[in-house]
């Protein structure tokens, strides 16, 4: 599986952006709370990689983060998260540059790019949506 | 003298014949549960206390009661005749013979003998000339007088002439062709009774004035160490008791293990078909529904107890299984828009969403191709618990529940939700499944202690067929799969609260439900017959699934 084309599932957030009918701000404000959260749970899992390098606790987070991803149709993000999780579970497509594969210091650093590029992709999605909302988000 | 040695000889033969056996030290080494190898061990016991008797009798041949000594052996021990040492002279005959040259031989220089092979030693020779066939009493007989296996490493067992198999013992005075040291091998005895010859033979010297008395002590001494065959038989018996019951046990064990394997078979096997069954009998379900709806709106009257159809109605539908389904595949291809939900083959899902704000009567006027959904609307104040920990699907799925009417308490882990179900009823539970503190499917196995009426449905992004059998083991009723539409969760509280009456409401239209309940299973009425009933969907499955498994 690679990655969705589009940063954001527009099927799913549309759906939620419906629900502002009987309640204005509905969705912007669920979108702040996740903007909130996401950048909160990048920040753990740059703690955990440069600390206590807990490969479990990284799996966590990245289900954690996976899941808001999700159900907000931001997709992309949601696809490097649960890349984060099998990566925190020692599940890999990707060769392993080392044949030890109880070296966790290989995953801890796949788990570091990925998570650069899920900083990025967090960046396209927040765009796209301040673009929607015509709002700095 | 004389009458002393009587004495003794008579003591010792009532000894004998009341079979009492020697125990001392031996009795200690034999809690070991072979009752031949106590046996053996008692005949040697009996023999020994012979040549105990013997070296009184004719081993002090160079003492000063040397004339009456001989008497008495000749007069009062025919059965000790054969000399002390029997049993080596046994197997130096054997081995001068050369009887039996491919079990048991002389070695090259003849200052050790050497069983070639174990098995038949045991089998042919022990049983001919030993009167027991146990390898392992032969070679304790053996050691006790003072013979030694020969001890050899692991490269010189390989490299021996006599196999790799063989056993060597020897014995210092043991030679071939040196007939006459076999009267200088002598059996070891214990060490107590080691005492007790030495102390004998000592006396025997010193002073015939206090034999008797001596003897009598010395015989206190071997009583005292003894154990009377009433008590050995019984605690072989109870020995010989305790083994059938550890071998009766084990069987029994193995037996429970196979079982519990079938079983445990069985059970994967019936959850499959059980998960197979409830996929399709879902489809019906929904088709039924839908050929309700048609003729209803083709202006036939269906009776309202019709609408969820009776046992025998499913059954009939199931017979004719293929066009269903045939038609549910028809559906599913223009109507679904979800195709990562588990459960979008539901009949259910094909339903529109009913716009709340809109009111229940635009329902209609937006369903093209089913006409009156009437039946499909959900009551409104159902009573919802959300356990999630993820603050945006708890703003998302609450919003989503509300819209529906329903009413959203919300917890964050499992033992939040374990704690608030103690306390309050609910009319459906959404449990995701990965929390902190307590997983979801571990907090519905420990709700179902104490609550199995309350639908709990698993909120999970991980779908695999084996985790669906895992929810389902764990009690859950069915899967919600994240990310989730509003379309897919609404099937859920159509497909489980569907026709239901919120709990809060049930006291009045409690007079309804129960006629309701009569028509569709009279049975199962009783108290709390409304709670009972809180799947709907669910209970109507049963009637099928009994006659289908």
């Amino acid at each position: 599986m690679s990655i969705p084309k589009e940063v954001i599932d527009w099927n799913i957030l549309n759906e939620i952006i419906s629900m502002d009918e009987d309640d204005p701000d509905f969705s912007r404000m669920l979108i702040m709370q996740y903007i909130d959260q996401a950048q909160t749970t990048f920040d753990k899992m740059q703690n955990e990689l440069e600390t206590t390098k807990d490969l479990s606790a990284l799996n966590s987070l990245g289900h954690f983060l996976k899941g808001s991803s999700a159900t907000l149709g931001l997709q992309r993000i949601a696809w490097i998260c649960e890349k984060i999780q099998n990566l925190g579970k020692k599940q890999s497509n990707e060769v392993i540059p080392a044949i030890d594969g109880s070296n966790d210091k290989v995953y801890l650093e796949m788990i570091s790019k990925a998570l650069d590029q899920a900083r990025v992709e967090f960046k396209l999605a927040r765009k796209e949506l301040s673009d929607y909302y015509k709002t700095e988000l | 003298m004389l009458g002393s040695k009587a004495n003794l000889d008579t003591k010792f033969s009532a000894l004998k014949t009341a079979k009492t056996v020697v125990t001392g030290t031996t009795l200690d080494s034999n809690s070991h549960p072979n009752s031949n190898e106590i046996k053996t061990d008692t005949d040697n016991e009996l023999s020994m206390l012979n040549s105990t008797i013997n070296s009184n009798n004719s081993g002090n041949t160079n003492s000063n009661i040397n004339s009456n000594s001989n008497n008495n052996s000749n007069s009062s021990n025919s059965n000790s005749k054969p000399q002390s040492n029997e049993f080596v002279r046994k197997i130096y005959g054997i081995l001068e013979r050369g009887d039996y040259p491919d079990i048991v031989r002389w070695t090259e220089n003849g200052d050790s003998f050497v069983v070639l092979d174990t098995g038949s030693f045991t089998s042919q020779i022990l049983p001919n000339h030993f009167k027991h066939s146990n390898f392992a009493s032969f070679v304790r007989q053996l050691n006790k007088y003072d013979f030694h296996k020969v001890k050899r490493t692991q490269e010189e067992r390989k490299a021996c002439q006599y196999g790799e198999l063989s056993w060597e013992f020897n014995h210092p005075l043991f030679k071939r062709n040196q007939e006459a040291n076999l009267d200088n091998i002598k059996r070891k005895a214990a060490t107590q009774k080691k005492v007790l010859v030495d102390e004998k033979s000592l006396l025997l010297n010193k002073a015939d004035g206090t034999q008797a008395l001596e003897n009598e002590s010395a015989m206190n001494l071997i009583l005292n160490n003894t154990v009377n065959s009433e008590s050995f038989t019984q605690l072989k018996k109870k020995v010989e008791k305790l083994h059938k019951e550890i071998d009766s046990y084990k069987k029994e064990n193995d037996n429970y293990k196979i079982e519990l394997e079938k079983l445990n078979n069985k059970y994967y096997t019936v959850l499959e078909s059980l998960l197979t069954f409830k996929t399709v009998n879902d489809n019906l379900i929904g088709n039924f529904n839908t050929l309700c709806q048609i003729l209803t709106s083709q202006g036939i009257d269906l009776p309202q107890s019709i609408q969820y159809s009776s046992p025998q109605k499913d059954l009939k539908l199931l017979t004719t299984e293929s066009s269903t389904q045939s038609l549910v595949n028809a559906q599913d291809s223009t109507s679904q828009s979800t195709p990562d939900n588990v459960r979008n083959v539901q009949a259910p899902t094909n339903v529109p969403i009913p716009d709340v704000i809109g009111g229940s009567a635009d329902i209609n006027s937006k369903n093209d191709d089913i006409g009156d959904v009437d039946s499909n609307e959900l009551k409104k104040g159902f009573h919802v618990l959300l356990v999630e920990d993820d603050d945006v699907s708890i703003q998302l799925c609450s919003k989503f529940l509300r819209k529906y009417g329903c009413t959203v308490q919300v917890v964050t882990d499992g033992l939040a939700a374990i704690s608030i179900l103690e306390k309050f009823r609910f009319d459906l539970v959404l449990m995701d499944i990965v929390m902190p503190n307590l997983d979801g499917a571990t907090a519905t196995s420990i709700i179902r202690n104490f609550d199995n009426r309350t639908p709990i449905i698993a909120m999970t992004g991980s779908i695999e067929h084996q985790d669906l059998i895992t929810y389902l083991q764990h009690g859950m009723n069915d899967i919600l799969a994240k990310p989730f539409t509003r379309k897919d969760l609404y099937s859920i509280l159509i497909r489980y609260l569907k026709d239901r009456v919120p709990i809060s409401d049930q006291k009045n239209q409690l007079q309804q439900e129960q006629t309701f309940d009569n028509v569709r299973r009279s049975p199962e009425v009783h108290e709390d017959s409304q709670q009972q009933n809180i799947p709907v969907m669910m209970n109507d499955g049963p009637p099928l699934k009994k006659t289908r498994l």
